[in-house]
């Protein structure tokens, strides 16, 4: 199903046009806005903070022991032994370990949230094999109460992703883990838009079951390759026009179009990819389907099988986001290994996520990131903390675009940090203060700092 | 049906699709060995009143636990348990363990039936060759209670089986375990109408069985009864454990009235709100079968959902269970002990965690195996560490005194995909 959707632009007819008996002055240039639902996102009260004696994973692959971390306006401005700071709070880390703020690539937050009935199933627009004109921050409830357990475990920053039902699910949006009434609130200003596609089994099966296209894999082949095609088409009128206005010309713009408008913008470089795609040989496939419309295949979510291509994948500079040991529900899931994610990151230039596409366990990505760790070690792999951390933190950020930003310790970097009450990844560790852009967002023994969803509020 | 926690279909962005497959199912084990084996200097975790016995020595033959810290030893065979740690082997409950290999695939399903009662007995259907059979050992899962699909029609859905994780095709089964049954939020209908099927069933039979009592003084025996009627009387009689599923607090009281009107052995699973009911629950002696990780208020009966729920209710003093919820908990049976040191992360005493995932279900399932004592089963596992932390991992593992390894298909297709080859890994095995 397409979308037209006839121009609404801020055309201004000059009564000069009209009367013009010389040149044709160039009309206004049709032009929208490509953030027509801005950001409103404001950091929470915030203070200079120095955290002293802390075991710090800087999550770009050092572990500090006995150091000292110092934030203000939300940045982290040194890392090092023995810091001073005048007028700073100071966090005693005794015994404690730092990292970065914990980020989830893959979470259905606000889109199926919690109470999960009927009325909030808003996670998938399963009325067409092609939804890229849905955007799930159209969906997201902020008050759902997973943002709060999610922010206990430490997640600072999470991606929130339409369902898998379509080839073409829509775009995600970013969020910052703040409570909001407005998802405007928690959006993050400066992360990317990204795309989420579907392979195998899903979009098959869903359409297939209504006697539509695609009913088998070759059919979602066929699916993809027919969108993009219309999407390369669109670009180029958009192009031509530009370039026909540049020139002094008057040329008519093409009709605006939603579903191609996400689709162009992928082919533009501007929105990222973020596919649904289990099996080995389907991600090749998909890999070769950006090569032959134009763009960069992007970030395999789930990819049970990722581990059969760890070399293609980190040859082509992809990042697969994977569970650490789910399997078995669908035959696309039945190959798991649980050091799934340490045979991708083995590679050179490869980028190993763990994410966790759960409500519930994206409470504990640190846990998911330990069990594969361990698994690793015991056959055969030598994986550290301050190596494995970046799995949740670096290699996710760089997935969605905002490894500049966040995801890491360093000087100048956004203050999202976690301090835990011991190494976190041991089944008994807890987050014991978050921070976000150096506001203090979750403190495990504070209830001033510990937020609650409208809809639990006075429950009995 | 939203009974979401054990007996789920997934998510609708997860939804299921389904063909067929053949399993590849690995037998290692010989059968119980004849020798007696000793394991010396090891720290046992009991699951009992005995606690944790440092450098202790723990023997078994013919399959049984013949003594611990004898004055002696006189064992054919010695293992030296120093540094590791011995629990019982972990008993998971309520998942679909060899009755579902891939939950999308129909024909790999045996354990629902569209129209099933209290007499649907899924265990006939026991798969010991199901490939999450040796992946689950890798968690140190000895046995399991698998339990049927709730019913369309019927608050019954059927029997309990519990079985062990050997593999083998002569698994020793117990088919007839105990009764699942479901009450709470229900996408069509009243769950007022299933509570009102349940105490119906259970006041008829208990008529019944009055009737045939006055016909018996007269002379009059009706018969051989019909197998339901075998399974109320089971229930009525007390000797046969009655589980049901539900999670608001009100549906909770409802059943404790209902365990006390009628004599029942009853179990509660799920349960979110437990915690509100915490002291009738404790009184009427009432056992909570529960996932230790459910915070999340997943409809309006799980409000009270909570990570410190289990540290609650032990600490009121009701019997724990721990088990792995959500969809495809059996593939997942082997996180049961991380389960366990999260839900000590939040409270719960270490001893009842491992009780929660050993002894209590054994007990409650009558299961001769879940602790560390004389005369138990030797269903063993002994540990590089501290069972519940994510680095430990299972070194050995025995059931009924047999041994058995952890290797599953998983690992080969690790190995095949890490071996440098210049063939392609279809060659490599």
């Amino acid at each position: 199903m397409t979308f037209k959707l006839s121009i609404v632009l801020p055309i201004v007819m000059s009564a000069i046009v009209a009367g013009c008996s010389d040149s044709e002055q160039q009309h206004p240039k049709a032009e929208f806005t490509q953030n027509p639902y801005p950001s409103t996102y404001t950091p929470l009260p915030r203070q200079t903070i120095l955290i002293k004696n802390a075991t710090i994973l800087t999550g770009v692959g050092d572990r500090l022991d006995n150091t000292d971390l110092v934030i203000e306006n939300g940045k982290i401005i040194q890392v090092g032994a023995n810091l001073n700071k005048d007028n700073a709070q100071v966090i005693d880390a005794t015994g404690k370990w730092v990292t970065p703020g914990i980020i989830d690539v893959h979470s259905h937050l606000g889109a199926y949230p919690n109470p999960a009935v009927e009325s909030h199933e808003d996670g998938n627009e399963m009325t067409s094999p092609n939804t890229a004109a849905v955007w799930v921050e159209h969906s997201v409830w902020p008050q759902d109460p997973g943002f709060n357990t999610a922010r206990a475990g430490g997640i600072t920053t999470l991606q929130i992703l339409p369902g898998s039902a379509n080839l073409f699910g829509g775009r995600s949006v970013t969020l910052k883990n703040i409570p909001s009434t407005t998802v405007q609130g928690m959006k993050h200003p400066e992360a990317p838009y990204g795309l989420k596609m579907a392979c195998g089994e899903n979009p098959k099966r869903v359409y297939g079951e209504r006697k539509q296209a695609p009913s088998t894999r070759m059919g979602n082949m066929a699916g993809f390759r027919a969108a993009w095609i219309d999407a390369v088409e669109y670009k180029y009128k958009w192009d031509v026009y530009e370039s026909d206005y540049k020139a002094g010309k008057n040329p008519t713009p093409p009709e605006r179009d939603l579903q191609l408008e996400t689709l162009k913008g992928v082919l533009d470089g501007d929105i990222l990819i973020h596919n649904h795609c289990y099996k080995a040989e389907e991600m090749a496939m998909m890999i070769d389907l950006g090569k032959e419309f134009g763009y960069h295949a992007g970030t395999f979510h789930h990819g049970i099988e990722a581990y059969k291509v760890a070399q293609l994948l980190a040859e082509n500079g992809n990042c697969a986001a994977l569970w650490p040991d789910w399997w078995g529900f669908k035959m696309e899931a039945y190959d798991m290994v649980q050091e799934n994610v340490a045979i991708v990151d083995a590679h050179e230039n490869s980028c190993a996520i763990v994410h966790s596409d759960s409500e519930v366990t994206i409470q504990r990505l640190n846990q998911e990131a330990g069990k594969v760790m361990y698994r690793a070690n015991e056959n055969g792999f030598d994986i550290k903390p301050e190596h494995a951390i970046r799995w949740i933190t670096t290699n996710a950020a760089k997935s969605l675009g905002i490894d500049h930003l966040t995801g890491s310790l360093q000087t100048g970097k956004q203050a999202d940090i976690v301090i835990w009450n011991q190494n976190p990844f041991s089944v008994y560790a807890h987050a014991e203060q978050v921070f976000i852009d150096g506001a203090k967002v979750y403190d495990r023994f504070d209830e001033a700092y510990q937020a609650i969803s409208d809809f639990m509020l006075g429950q009995q | 049906m939203t009974m979401k926690r054990f007996f789920s279909t997934c998510r609708i962005k997860r939804i299921a699709s389904y063909f067929a497959l053949a399993t590849i199912g690995t037998v290692w084990a010989t059968h119980t060995p004849a020798e007696s084996i000793a394991i010396t200097n090891a720290t046992l975790y009991t699951a009992n009143n005995e606690g944790t016995l440092e450098n202790a020595t723990l023997v078994f033959e013919d399959g049984v636990i013949t003594s611990i810290n004898p004055d002696t030893v006189v064992a054919d065979r010695t293992i030296d348990g120093t540094g590791k740690i011995i629990t019982p082997g972990l008993i998971g409950s309520l998942n679909q363990l060899g009755l579902v290999e891939v939950s999308a695939v129909a024909s790999s399903r045996d354990a629902g039936e569209e129209k099933s009662d209290i007499t649907f007995n899924p265990g006939l259907a026991y798969n010991p060759s199901s490939s999450a059979i040796p992946y689950n050992r890798k968690g140190g899962v000895t046995r399991s209670v698998i339990t049927p699909y709730p019913s369309e029609s019927n608050p019954f859905a059927g029997l309990a089986t519990t079985v062990d994780l050997t593999g083998e095709l002569d698994a020793k089964v117990d088919e007839r375990a105990a009764v699942i049954a479901h009450l709470g939020a229900q996408d069509k209908g009243s769950r007022a109408a299933k509570l009102q099927q349940i105490r119906n069933a259970l006041k008829e039979q208990q008529q019944k069985l009055a009737k045939a009592a006055e016909k018996k003084k007269k002379n009059k025996d009706k018969g051989e009864p019909s197998d339901k009627e075998q399974l109320l009387t089971a229930l009525l009689q007390n000797n046969k454990p009655l589980v049901i599923e539900a999670y608001r607090a009100s549906d909770l009281l409802a059943l404790i009235k209902l365990k006390n009107d009628f004599g029942l052995n009853l179990i509660i699973a799920g349960a979110n709100d437990a915690v509100v009911v915490k002291d009738a629950l404790a009184a009427a002696q009432v056992p909570i079968i529960m996932s230790a990780m459910d915070n999340l208020p997943t409809n309006f009966d799980a409000l009270h959902a909570s990570l410190s729920n289990a540290a609650e209710l032990e600490k009121a003093g009701v019997t724990v269970i721990l088990t792995v919820g959500g969809y495809d908990s059996a593939h997942n049976l082997y996180q049961l002990r991380f389960d366990a040191g999260n839900a000590v992360a939040n409270g719960m005493s270490r001893e009842g965690a491992l009780r929660a995932i050993t002894a209590n279900v054994a007990t409650i399932f009558n299961i001769n195996a879940g602790e560390l004592a004389v005369g138990k089963q030797a269903d063993l596992v002994m540990w590089s560490g501290d069972p519940f932390e994510l680095s430990s991992r299972v070194e050995a593992l025995w059931i009924d005194g047999s041994p058995y390894d952890t290797e599953s298909r998983h690992d080969k297709l690790r190995n095949r995909y890490t071996t440098s080859s210049n063939m392609p890994e279809a060659y490599i095995k």
